[in-house]
């Protein structure tokens, strides 16, 4: 915004080369396993719900398939690892490419429906595929699904023996897709994005080609989930259809973003910081007491969320920001 | 030579068994206000979502500074120089002033500081600057729809098409309206303008087209149009006998 000056600015970017610091470092002084489990699922999911913001906040298509990209992505790699002997390294972005060709169809089908027809039908699609997987054994070893063959260190076809590795590449790929966003967020495509989300006849009206920028970010969406399903099939060393494509991707991509801030560039992120947290956090003190107890105060977080602050934790900020220097304007 | 702005020729949209546009055509010259009038339900909004693309006509076309545009979508309508307001307005709610007027202004310039500042210029020309910074849902009504004309006018239209944009204004917001559109058409900006207020009509248009139940029953010069007969018939007399065709068909 031009309002900041140029004290703000210079403060935001020395704010931003100390946390680029500090997520340097961080697995360094980490010396828990389980801790760094739980910040590499953070990055991930941060990741998955920053790619899943671009169409579902910035654009509000409310997508709950996103885990058919994550599976796409997942199962390429696979393949053509364990088939063709290819590595990861390449086979992520072919995941990637895969899923945004699978994009394609799948937009031209499901676009046509608004609201939450758009919705269910994203769920159903993500579902299908997940059926193909399921049901065709000989291409990608049906319903049990494959491990990953363990090679020790090759960092070729990235397999580490520690998790900090892990943990840089899952980073290197939260940066990029927000360094992406930031990008968009200031281009006309962002300008774009909220303006057919807000209404798409005055934003044909306006001139703009909805299902033109509607049909791209759902590639660009699409290829980063699909980056993060080969990763996390690296991760676990392991692959089946119920996995990959698991209904429950779709809904944390939507739930961290929603919690967090849709539309906004950090929303995902520190949506994803809290339930994650949270969820981790009670996992350990109500795990072993009574089953279940965990799931129901997540949930009740959430409803608090939703209820209370429904544009999310930076929607909330950004507003009580921009009434402070609304008053500092007036006076 | 003289090119016409608008030429619409015998278009035609049918909705189910209702004939909502009925073999209307009509021609706006370039820099000349045209008002299109007529009871409500006469086809006047359909017209304007066929001219803009939101609706594909049965029949007929539209050709605007000699391109043919009837079949086109919205945004290439737009794109061609033809811009448009909504009956009810449209903002981008969530954005504020500023932003969805950039959001027209896009359309020509990519480079968004050069888009800020073309938004800059159409906002202080409907004279909405002290509200740049607002999110437009906070706007009230006569701000939309000034935001909305300003938004319009962002993408550079030859041809701007404004629905109804004095419904509810009290009397000196519709005299600032009416000085707003002489503005624009002394800028070069063809106009076609749907309204009800015969006030406003009076003071803007150099043509009117008249509708009633979808087809052309008048046009002319103001001071003819509202002393044709018909015209009188459409708008005060014999809402009995409509009714009753109505039941009838």
């Amino acid at each position: 915004m031009e309002t900041l000056n140029i004290f703000s600015i210079k403060s935001k970017r020395i704010f931003y080369i100390l946390l680029g610091m500090i997520m340097l470092v961080l697995p360094l002084m980490i010396k828990s396993s389980f801790a760094l489990e739980i910040l590499i699922r953070i990055l991930l999911f941060a990741f998955i719900g920053t790619a899943w913001n671009l169409l579902g906040g910035y654009a509000k298509q409310l997508s709950l398939g996103h885990a058919a990209f994550f599976g796409l992505g997942a199962y390429t790699s696979t393949i053509l690892e364990i088939k063709f002997g290819v590595s990861p390294w390449i086979g992520m972005f072919a995941g990637g490419f895969i899923g945004m060709l699978a994009s394609l169809p799948m937009g031209w089908l499901c676009f046509r429906l608004k609201g939450p027809y758009f919705t269910i039908s994203t769920i159903a699609t993500a579902n299908v595929l997940m059926l193909i997987f399921l049901k065709f054994r000989d291409f990608a070893w049906g319903a049990e699904g494959t491990t990953i063959p363990n090679l020790g260190h090759a960092p070729l076809m990235m397999q580490f023996e520690t998790k900090t590795p892990y943990y840089y590449v899952v980073l290197g790929l939260l940066f990029s897709a927000l360094v992406i966003t930031a990008w968009i967020e200031r281009s006309r495509v962002g300008y774009y994005l909220v303006a057919l989300g807000e209404d798409e006849d005055a934003a044909e009206a306006s001139g703009i080609n909805v299902n033109k920028v509607k049909r791209n970010i759902f590639m660009i969406s699409a290829f980063l989930t699909g980056l993060a399903g080969t990763f996390y099939t690296q991760y676990i060393y392991f692959i089946d259809p119920q996995t990959a494509f698991n209904f429950n991707i779709s809904i944390e991509a939507a739930l961290v973003s929603i919690v967090g801030g849709v539309g906004t560039l950090w929303g995902p992120v520190i949506g994803t910081m809290l339930l994650e947290t949270t969820s981790a956090l009670l996992q350990s003190w109500f795990g072993n007491s009574i089953g279940g107890i965990q799931l129901t105060i997540y949930s009740l977080i959430l409803m608090a969320v939703i209820l209370w602050r429904p544009t999310g934790i930076v929607g909330y900020l950004k507003e009580i920001y921009q009434r402070r220097s609304n008053a500092k304007g007036a006076q | 030579m003289m090119t016409d702005a608008l030429v619409v020729k015998n278009l035609s949209k049918n909705f189910g068994g209702l004939r909502a546009v009925n073999d209307v055509s009509f021609t706006v010259k370039k820099n000349e206000t045209l008002a299109l009038i007529g009871p409500n339900g006469a086809g006047k909004t359909t017209a304007f979502n066929l001219i803009m693309g939101f609706y594909k006509p049965d029949s007929g076309t539209v050709t605007a500074f000699g391109h043919e545009i009837s079949g086109l979508r919205p945004h290439e309508v737009c794109n061609i120089g033809l811009a448009r307001t909504f009956q009810v307005a449209k903002p981008f709610g969530g954005m504020t002033v500023l932003d969805n007027v950039m959001t027209g202004a896009f359309l020509r310039d990519a480079q968004p500081e050069r888009a800020r500042s073309a938004a800059r210029e159409a906002i202080n020309f409907v004279g909405l600057s002290a509200r740049e910074k607002f999110d437009a849902r906070d706007l009230t009504t006569i701000d939309q729809r000034r935001l909305e004309m300003a938004r319009a006018l962002a993408t550079q239209p030859k041809i701007l098409l404004l629905d109804e944009v004095m419904a509810g204004l009290n009397p000196y917001e519709v005299d600032q309206a009416v000085s707003l559109i002489d503005k624009l058409s002394e800028l070069g900006v063809t106009i076609v303008i749907v309204e009800h207020l015969m006030r406003a009509i009076m003071a803007v248009a150099k043509y009117i087209v008249v509708l009633d139940h979808g087809q052309k029953i008048a046009e002319g010069i103001p001071s003819e149009v509202v002393k044709n007969p018909e015209v009188i018939r459409a708008y005060l007399g014999s809402s009995y006998v409509q009714a009753k065709e109505v039941l009838h068909d």
